[in-house]
């Protein structure tokens, strides 16, 4: 082994001298305590920007890097003696309490979160997308990071960046190595974690056969062997494009609610299963839903009752033995959350918990009475409404109070990721509360009659029943 | 990995909370890159160089086929994990 050592020293360090006394030196730092002797400041530079140096370094400081992070103290020691060294909240049977926050000094500073999105294919992994830094106008405007639950460390797994500010983000549900973003110029962009460029490997012309005006809703929808990416931008344009190819939609439509001129779609959600119904909001506070196929293609019916633009649209998820996957709610600027059924073009009901504008609102996943808001003033609300209908069961205001731009429930539904307004993500654990109970399924079925039957005051008129 | 970043990189992860320094020793364990002072730099690296081999060696007797891949030497007050190269450098962390 020591003849292989004085073959490399030979290759990285051309220092004089024969083989013989390196020999001899190294026996004598053995024998005796003598000291290494000592590189100059010139060849420790070779060394450092020598080839080999830097895959080593590359390899071995993200192994140290996760071991760092990981910190389980094996060691520990319940019986107390260690508890000096114990650091953070043990909350313990609360709530709501913080796992983890991700940001990054130099791509998330001073960019607000524009969307957030868990990975389908791997828990663990979630997606912010950020807006530009208006400190730093030579970095790029979009910026799209994806973080790492699993480990400790305080890095993004993937960092991408475009041109334009990103405004909307997903994980390409049956492409498990793309990434969709949605611009603010209108293009869409298509990242690969499999390249090594961060910038996108494809993207959408600029044209107005595509879109032209920022896209806030980037879904991809159908099957493993029948998919689409829908896009909608807030000049009403809707295109369906295919993954293979985004040179050009394959098919687009305005959509226009009566003939009279598009919709400003703020948001858009598919109910669980559908593939064809969907929902928009809109920046005047109509939802509307809308179909992409058939014969009533386009909008459909008008839904009326925000009175500021409509920030978040979440459909029904939670799948047990009630259906109700006719319900949604949305949050908007006019301080409130709204519950509606597709059948019903009234809410069903209001919440109007919050004194700021309420910038998103998402269902829980496995709870079917279970949602979480998040509003301008730092508050992230979880509503159960099989418990109270007129105040949040848990709420927290996050460290700052900054404005919340984004809430995302995790696929097991025991974690929610928030956005704020400044490049920070908040992931926070959802304790007794996210976890459904059989009855929960009945009970909320109650709950909705109840909700219908007090649902007359304060209407002039009552809500108009829909053909489905 | 770009030069530039592996000084980011050290400075980063020195700055992270519990770590006390880091080095970086070649095969000789003579050593490149410091953020500690000199004298400590040279006592950590002519110590850990020493278990090094004989850890290395150890491995490699009980099974030929067989290379140290990393070390991890937790006391009382704290930890210094060692990533060696292939023959050639040998990272330190002092946690």
């Amino acid at each position: 082994m020591s003849e292989d050592e004085e073959e490399d020293e030979e290759v990285t360090e051309p220092k004089a001298g024969p083989e013989n006394d390196l020999q001899e030196e190294e026996e004598s730092k053995d024998t005796k305590e003598g000291h290494p002797r000592e590189l100059t400041e010139e060849e420790k530079q070779q060394v450092l920007h020598s080839e080999e140096f830097l895959i080593f370094f590359d390899r071995s400081i993200r192994v140290m890097e996760r071991a760092l992070a990981e910190d389980s103290n094996i060691f520990f020691d319940y019986s107390g003696r260690d508890l000096e060294d114990k650091e953070g909240d043990l909350q313990g049977g609360s709530s709501l309490s913080l796992n983890r926050l991700f940001y990054d000094e130099h791509w998330s500073k001073h960019r607000v979160i524009t969307c957030l999105d868990w990975s389908p294919q791997y828990p663990e992994l979630l997606v912010a997308s950020y807006n530009n830094n208006e400190d730093a106008p030579h970095e790029p405007d979009g910026v799209a990071l994806v973080w790492n639950m699993k480990f400790k460390k305080t890095t993004p797994e993937y960092i991408y960046h475009c041109q334009s500010p990103v405004v909307s983000v997903g994980f390409a549900r049956f492409h498990p190595n793309l990434l969709v973003g949605g611009t603010y110029s209108g293009q869409i962009v298509l990242w690969d974690n499999r390249s090594h460029r961060r910038t996108p490997v494809q993207r959408t012309p600029l044209s107005a056969a595509a879109h032209t005006h920022p896209v806030y809703c980037v879904n991809v929808v159908g099957t493993q062997n029948a998919n689409n990416l829908i896009t909608v931008s807030t000049d009403g344009r809707m295109c369906s494009w295919s993954l293979d190819m985004l040179s050009q939609p394959q098919e687009s439509m305005e959509l226009v609610y009566n003939k009279s001129k598009p919709v400003a779609v703020t948001g858009m959600a598919f109910p669980t299963g559908d593939v064809n119904n969907y929902i928009v909001g809109s920046e005047e506070g109509t939802v509307y839903t809308a179909s992409r196929h058939g014969s009533k293609a386009g909008i459909c019916e008008m839904f009326e009752g925000h009175q500021g633009p409509v920030t978040g649209i979440s459909c029904h998820s939670a799948v047990g033995p009630v259906d109700f996957s006719h319900l949604f709610v949305t949050s908007s600027f006019d301080w409130t959350v709204k519950l509606w059924s597709t059948k019903q073009n009234k809410p069903l009901y209001s919440f109007e918990d919050n004194a700021d504008y309420v910038y998103d609102v998402m269902w829980s996943p496995v709870h079917p009475s279970l949602f979480a808001a998040v509003d301008g003033m730092g508050r992230l609300d979880l509503w159960n409404l099989n418990n109270d209908t007129e105040v949040p069961t848990a709420s927290v205001t996050i460290e700052g109070a900054p404005a919340l731009n984004r809430v995302r429930w995790a696929a097991g539904g025991k974690e929610v990721a928030v956005g704020d307004s400044e490049g920070r993500v908040w992931i926070y654990d959802v304790g007794e509360l996210a976890v459904p109970h059989s009855e929960d399924w009945a009970r909320f079925g109650r709950t909705l009659m109840e909700i219908r039957a007090n649902h007359g005051d304060g209407e002039e008129e009552g809500p108009v029943e829909l053909a489905t | 990995m770009l030069q530039a970043e592996v000084e980011e990189t050290i400075k980063r992860i020195q700055s992270q909370k519990g770590v006390q320094g880091i080095i970086i020793v070649n095969a000789e364990g003579i050593p490149i890159k410091s953020t500690l002072d000199n004298s400590s730099t040279v006592q950590y690296a002519g110590n850990v160089h020493q278990l090094l081999m004989k850890a290395r060696g150890m491995v490699r007797d009980i099974d030929p086929q067989n290379d140290l891949t990393f070390l991890r030497v937790r006391s009382k007050k704290n930890e210094i994990m060692i990533a060696p190269g292939i023959e050639m450098y040998t990272q330190f962390l002092l946690g």
